[in-house]
């Protein structure tokens, strides 16, 4: 496909062409600026279009600045740069899928009624219910029939009632889109541009990358890869660079309070001078874990993040919570598990494992039996779901150690988009710098924005 | 523009200075791209795939002296751009106390330039080095924005310094930190991946002509198995599997054999956990049989396409 890319024409095909393709990486994750587009155009007047894979290899030089993004950029390639026929078949599978996918949601508003009414009902609950099994939907729709026709003391129930249906087949709905796929929401079946669905089914295919995955389901096989990956991660957290700076002989800028008053005695003739540099600041991390029920999935990955800390930090102080606050001060065995460690912790004292939460608790007995573990230095890390009781306590309590500490991180394994739906989330906000944290590579994007 | 290279020069240069690319590692295109346009090239990948060497060969290409920057924690203005030499201005204050101007004590003649400042500065174009950029803050990548968009700093006490001739700029990073998109945009991307074997047994017969092909294979093939299988806190790089590859000739060895690999491993695994990790997870034998396995499979591989 030869093109003399010289003619104004053909070169202004040529650039819609890429800003399209740029858009389209941009739909995928990719940040792109103009000048970035600029670049590709002017590496492609420069080595010409003749070859397909240098034209990849220009895109991919000036398009593409992160490693992470190099697959997703490659599946990009091969489908926006593919074959006419190819592309039609594929908008025509995307078309097919989308109606579909609104027949399904259409038949919702058949199906689940009360006394012929509609019900009130959120776009994602029809999801679910539209992915169910016919054998449970048929379920759901008896209830509702049986509860239209129903009787209440010898009177058949009224249009009042319908709120109270609503709730219970909420709850169903609820129940069942925890049970079919927790953390992926069921949305529509992606775009109805061929091209893009095409590439988002390409990069589903490809999510077997360790780093994209939800921490529960990556198999014990590839614990190791995880493993040296949260040891480097944490060793980064270990040695964070502070921005202050403190005197010393050689290093960094000169300190010119410090040299003047030295000076001071050879009449103010800078004879000695003192230089700043940057003090490398250990923090003292203080890391309390959730180990109630509801996190009991992510143990592995709590206990590989604090073994892959202490390994690299001296004097870290960690703390497991449930019900109640219970110290893990044992010194940390390779190759024993978190949960070898929190037995025996809880042998100690009589606890059990698994059960609530109570931050509020936790946060209460760690300020009164452990007064000196909040420091200007310290570094609270919270690794929980936030789903406790008695949290507004619970947020009170963390405004009050928020004043006391460098710092206060909460690693959520909770995705975002669920925060809204979890009581208190919102009254911790202010008080700490939360970010989901259920894969590796939320992992690694919390300490390159945090440190 | 006169004397432009096309691709096609550039990498026979490459070629003739010995240093071996292969098409799908896009290297040689990449760099050229970087050179042609006027960018900075911004390489990363694991340690010890040769990115470093990456900038020392455009230097031989581009026959441009070589600057280089080593980057560590804490490293700030003053050790990476300039300085001022106040012993020699202490001098000048007191030898000429009456007649002294401020200008006098602030020109080129008291300035100590640290090597971005010597790029800036060179009369001839130079290939300036900023090696491992991900150990730095991102205070001081900030601060390289306007070298590497503009290429030209400003000294408050001077004004602004613009290049003489536009030096090629190299960085490289091992990923230890995400660095921020204004730097990542301004470059062009490479990203290096450890050699395929092929391309190290080139590499291997070229750096040490008298290793027999089937001792340069073997050792490439190993190397390869231990990068690909073990996950290792550090995969070994090119130039250890070199030394490992000299110390087998320096031997005497024509072939690889599980006491030697036992022996010499210390060449390659240079840490006691990657040690215990793979006697716990593979051992020599294993090695050497996986690599054997692997010959097989390239030579099934090449059956097929003679066929």
């Amino acid at each position: 496909m030869y093109m003399d890319i010289n003619s104004d024409r053909k070169v202004s095909e040529l650039d819609r062409h890429l800003v399209e393709f740029a858009q389209l990486l941009r739909t995928v994750g990719l940040k792109i600026s103009p000048s970035e587009i600029s670049d590709a155009t002017e590496g492609l007047s420069l080595i010409g279009l003749v070859d397909r894979d240098k034209v990849e290899a220009i895109l991919q030089a000036t398009l593409v600045k992160n490693v992470q993004h190099i697959s997703a950029f490659q599946e990009a390639f091969r489908a926006y740069f593919a074959t006419l026929d190819q592309k039609e078949a594929w908008q025509k599978e995307a078309t097919q899928q989308t109606n579909q996918w609104k027949q399904q949601i259409e038949s919702t508003y058949q199906d689940l009624r009360f006394q012929d009414n509609e019900l009130d009902i959120s776009e994602e609950q029809r999801a679910v219910y539209a992915s169910l099994p016919e054998k449970d939907k048929q379920r759901l729709r008896d209830f509702l029939e049986k509860s239209s026709n129903g009787t209440r003391s010898g009177v058949p129930v009224d249009h009042s009632y319908q709120p109270m249906v609503e709730r219970v087949l909420r709850g169903s709905l609820e129940y069942w889109r925890k049970k079919l796929n927790e953390d992926v929401p069921i949305l529509s079946p992606g775009s109805t541009n061929g091209v893009l669905s095409e590439v988002e089914r390409a990069l589903r295919d490809r999510e077997v990358e360790v780093l994209s995955r939800d921490l529960k389901k990556i198999s014990p096989e590839e614990w190791p890869e995880v493993i040296r990956l949260i040891r480097r991660l944490s060793q980064r957290l270990a040695s964070q660079v502070t921005r202050r700076y403190r005197a010393a002989r050689r290093r960094g800028g000169l300190d010119m309070r410090s040299t003047l008053r030295k000076n001071l005695r050879y009449g103010g003739v800078l004879v000695d001078r003192s230089y700043r540099s940057r003090r490398k600041g250990r923090p003292r991390i203080v890391l309390l874990c959730d180990i109630s029920g509801s996190m009991h999935k992510y143990t592995e990955f709590i206990w590989q993040f604090v073994y892959g800390l202490s390994t690299v930090v001296s004097g870290i102080k960690t703390f497991a919570f449930g019900e109640s606050l219970i110290p893990l001060n044992g010194k940390f065995r390779k190759g024993q598990t978190f949960e070898a460690m929190v037995k025996e912790a809880l042998l100690v004292s009589g606890k059990e494992w698994g059960g609530g939460t109570n931050l509020a608790n936790a946060l209460e007995t760690l300020q009164k039996k452990y007064p000196d573990t909040f420091t200007k230095q310290t570094l609270l890390l919270i690794v929980s779901d936030a789903q406790t009781l008695e949290g507004e306590k619970a947020a009170a309590l963390l405004s009050g150690v928020r004043r006391h500490v460098r710092e206060v991180l909460w690693l959520n394994t909770l995705p975002e988009r669920r925060w809204s739906e979890t009581p208190f989330v919102n009254a911790f906000l202010p008080f700490c710098q939360m970010y989901e944290c259920f894969t590796l590579g939320h992992l690694t994007q919390i300490l390159n924005k945090q440190f | 523009m006169q004397n432009r290279r096309t691709l096609d020069q550039f990498e026979n240069e490459l070629e003739a200075i010995g240093y071996i690319t292969e098409r799908n590692d896009r290297i040689a295109l990449t760099a050229y791209l970087a050179t042609e346009l006027g960018k900075p090239l911004l390489i990363s990948g694991p340690a010890g795939v040769g990115k470093t060497e990456i900038a020392k060969v455009l230097s031989q290409v581009l026959d441009a002296p070589l600057i280089r920057l080593q980057c560590y924690e804490g490293l700030d203005e003053t050790k990476a751009l300039y300085e001022w030499n106040y012993q020699r201005q202490l001098l000048k204050i007191q030898m000429g106390r009456e007649h002294l101007q401020e200008a006098d004590l602030f020109s080129t003649n008291y300035l100590l330039p640290r090597p971005l400042l010597q790029a800036l500065l060179s009369e001839k174009r130079s290939v300036l080095l900023i090696d491992e950029i991900d150990k730095t803050d991102s205070e001081f990548e900030a601060f390289l924005f306007e070298l590497l968009g503009e290429f030209q700093v400003t000294i408050p006490e001077m004004g602004t310094i613009r290049a003489k001739e536009r030096p090629m700029v190299v960085l490289t990073s091992n990923g230890e930190r995400e660095l921020s998109d204004g730097l990542k945009r301004r470059c062009i991307f490479l990203y290096v991946e450890p050699p395929s074997v092929n391309k190290e047994v080139r590499i291997l017969r070229a750096k040490v002509p008298d290793l027999p092909e089937q001792l340069a294979l073997e050792v490439a093939r190993a190397v390869n198995v231990l990068r690909e299988r073990l996950s290792l806190n550090k995969i070994p790089s090119v130039s250890e599997t070199m030394d490992w590859a000299k110390a087998l000739l320096v031997m005497g060895k024509t072939g690889l054999d599980p006491a030697w690999v036992d022996a010499t491993l210390t060449l390659l695994l240079k840490s006691q956990d990657d040690v215990e990790l793979f006697y716990r997870e593979m051992g020599a034998e294993r090695l050497l049989f996986e690599s054997s396995k692997m010959a097989q499979g390239e030579r099934h591989v090449h059956g097929h396409q003679q066929r």
